[in-house]
């Protein structure tokens, strides 16, 4: 094995109130107070030799303090990893560099951090600039070169290491759309060569093309592994291994993540106007969302708000029902449904949807009446499409509905 | 063979950074390494004035050079001196400047205090070599049959204020007030020492809790350097046993301490810079 975690656990610790100095530490005695945060817990993943290992995960899923700890610069806390083979970690691209040296000079310095000595360096030296095409800018300090240049220096580098075991995260993401695809080009060479190389990336169709397995890591826990095409499908669709095919919930949609039977909200759904649970809309149709809540395990009247986010992350809009609270309780609650335990369902009617076609996240949280708390909170729960209608095609977030009119 | 050849890596590794902070020190400067003569020159001339001139400080006569000049007499030890503060001011930093470097990249990190420590030495290896010829050339003075003595003087503090920069530069990563107790330190500790002075100046029949304040004073271990420097290349002597002694185990201790007290601290400096 390349690679073998063995109940792999890092903690952190969360100190509210940092002691940077020495006197702050005596008075608050020898314990600093603070919370422990498992960024990776009971991890157990083995990578052979040879293949090109995804791993994907949402933000702050622990996939980066992996990485770390694969390349040694953090220690697990519990568990083992071990790696076999010459390492090279492609965590950030020149981050050795010495603005006032030259490239010339980096290559050297950056070499000799990611474990060259002078002499490898040399052989490979032409080969490194040139990939980097920097032959004439090699002798300039590299704090005149662009960011483009500095990051092409630092992955040439990195690349030419000759590493058995590559660990990579998320560097493609830089550089110009050819540099990306020779370093594309690149990686497939190496895998051609029988290295064994990690990806940690966002860009699920570069893991698809590139990997041959993928893990998934949710919360610091492993969620998924195997194919690459299949572990990506699932974290599409956020239904994780245990997941069955008939658990989508109450009447809604396969939820993105999933609802757990504590949870006071028990579904969420788009519905169309005929009550239809539907799992698209037209942009510029009426929709309405339906969530259902356990109202008797709340206790009290509860606010429900709804956060609409495009695909890509951006905030479209966040609807409370606060304004209307008691009404919203009330006049959802059927009178036969008031008896203990019973679902509370409450709809957020929109005559028109207003924005573009795409894809879209919903997320939901229920708070006190006051707004002061929080109950509960589904982040992205619900993935849905907007359909194009066809009516005015428009570019850009919303759509206005508008009609033109000559005069 | 496994270990030689990781040895023989982080030789590498620390011949690069040292270089580079040789490279980059005088950077887009107009003077450049005209400012690294510039430091000492200032130096002497100012200490000379005022300890020699104004407060009628006397040099020892050289034993058996039979010398007797305060310039050189200060130059001596000024030197090695410089090297100890210059050194351990800027390891101490070497490691939290390094930050995102310990954060992205996995390398032994003993190497950034080490070339920290080196670079300043290099440094030190021209002074001294301009010093030889300089009071030769001026004075008459030639010492340079002691040049063995004097490598070996200065290869043991070598590895006495890399095992201090090891100590130092870990416990900055965790308490930023290490950087600032240096400082303060550092300007008392030089006047504890027999560098403007001659150490017969220490009174041997005054003393605290029963013990010669020329005794406490020695528990200094600089005081063992400076005085053996003094030894070669002014009295142009061989230092006494004592001072060897004394030399070696302050050495050895601090080195020892240094090692252990970086690997106990190294594990979770990625987390804490």
């Amino acid at each position: 094995m390349a690679v073998s975690l063995d109940g792999l656990g890092k903690k952190f610790r969360l100190t509210h109130d940092r002691n940077w100095t020495l006197k702050a530490t005596m008075l608050a005695g020898h314990r600093t107070r603070y919370e422990e945060f498992w960024a990776l817990r009971d991890l157990s993943l083995e990578v052979e030799h040879g293949q090109t290992f995804g791993i994907i995960g949402g933000n702050g899923s622990g996939k980066s303090t992996l990485l770390k700890v694969l390349a040694g610069i953090l220690r697990p806390d519990e568990g083992t990893a071990a790696v076999d083979g010459r390492l090279s970690a492609l965590l950030e691209l020149g981050a050795g560099f010495h603005p006032e040296l030259t490239g010339r000079e980096n290559v050297y310095l950056n070499g000799a951090i990611l474990g060259f000595t002078a002499r490898e360096i040399r052989r490979r030296f032409d080969e490194i600039v040139g990939f980097a095409e920097l032959d004439r800018f090699i002798d300039e300090p590299v704090r005149n070169y662009s960011s483009g240049m500095y990051v092409r220096l630092g992955f040439s580098v990195a690349i030419h290491v000759e590493p058995e075991v590559l660990l990579v995260d998320e560097v493609l993401a830089v550089g110009d759309l050819t540099f990306q695809k020779r370093c594309l080009e690149r990686f497939a060479q190496l895998k051609a060569e029988g290295r064994t190389i990690i990806v940690v990336s966002h860009d699920l169709d570069m893991v698809g093309w590139l990997c041959d397995r993928t893990a998934w890591i949710q919360q610091g826990a492993l969620q998924a592994v195997g194919p690459s095409s299949e572990v990506i499908d699932r974290f599409a669709i956020g239904a994780d291994l245990t997941a069955t095919a008939g658990d989508t919930g109450d009447g809604g949609r396969p939820a993105f993540e999933r609802l757990s039977l504590d949870d006071l909200v028990k579904s969420v759904a788009l519905v169309d106007p005929n009550g239809h649970p539907t799992d698209a809309v037209g942009s510029g149709r009426q929709v309405s969302i339906r969530v259902r809540y356990d109202g008797q395990a709340a206790g009290e009247p509860v606010i429900v708000a709804l956060g609409l986010y495009r695909a890509d992350g951006t905030h479209v809009a966040s609807i409370n029902s606060g304004a209307t609270t008691s009404g919203v309780a009330r006049s959802n609650r059927a009178p036969d449904e008031k008896a203990a335990g019973e679902l509370v369902e409450v709809d957020y009617v929109v005559p028109a949807l207003p924005v573009q076609p795409g894809t879209y996240e919903l997320s939901v949280a229920l708070h006190d009446a006051s707004m002061r708390r929080v109950l509960e909170r589904h982040t992205h729960i619900l993935r849905f499409e907007v359909s194009p209608t066809g009516i005015d095609p428009q570019n850009g977030l919303v759509a206005l509905g508008g009609t033109w009119e000559a005069r | 063979m496994l270990d030689r050849l990781v040895g023989r890596l982080q030789v590498d590794l620390l011949v690069n950074l040292t270089l580079r902070d040789l490279r980059s020190k005088y950077k887009r400067s107009a003077l450049g390494w005209t400012w690294s003569v510039l430091n000492p020159l200032v130096a002497v001339v100012v200490y000379s004035a005022v300890f020699s001139v104004f407060l009628r400080i006397q040099p020892t006569t050289g034993d058996p050079s039979g010398l007797r000049s305060y310039a050189v007499f200060l130059l001596v030890t000024l030197l090695p001196w410089q090297f100890h503060v210059t050194s351990l001011t800027e390891a101490t930093r070497s490691i939290t400047a390094n930050g995102p470097l310990i954060t992205k990249i996995w390398f032994p990190r003993w190497v950034l205090p080490t070339s920290a420590v080196l670079a300043r030495f290099l440094t030190l290896l021209v002074e001294m070599a301009v010093l030889l010829v300089l009071i030769a050339v001026l004075e008459g003075h030639f010492a340079f049959a002691w040049i063995p003595v004097v490598l070996t003087l200065m290869a043991l503090q070598l590895l006495f204020t890399v095992g201090l920069a090891l100590m130092v530069s870990a416990a900055n990563v965790y308490f930023r007030d290490v950087q600032h107790f240096l400082g303060v330190a550092l300007a008392p500790w030089m006047f504890l020492t027999p560098i403007l002075y001659p150490l017969n100046m220490v009174p041997e029949d005054r003393e605290f809790l029963g013990i010669s304040y020329r005794t406490l004073y020695q528990l200094n271990p600089m005081v063992s350097w400076a005085k053996a420097y003094r030894n070669a290349l002014y009295d142009l002597r061989f230092p006494s046993a004592e001072r060897w002694l004394a030399i070696v185990m302050a050495t050895v201790v601090v080195l020892a301490v240094g090692l252990r007290v970086f690997r106990r601290l190294e594990p979770r400096m990625a987390e804490e810079v």
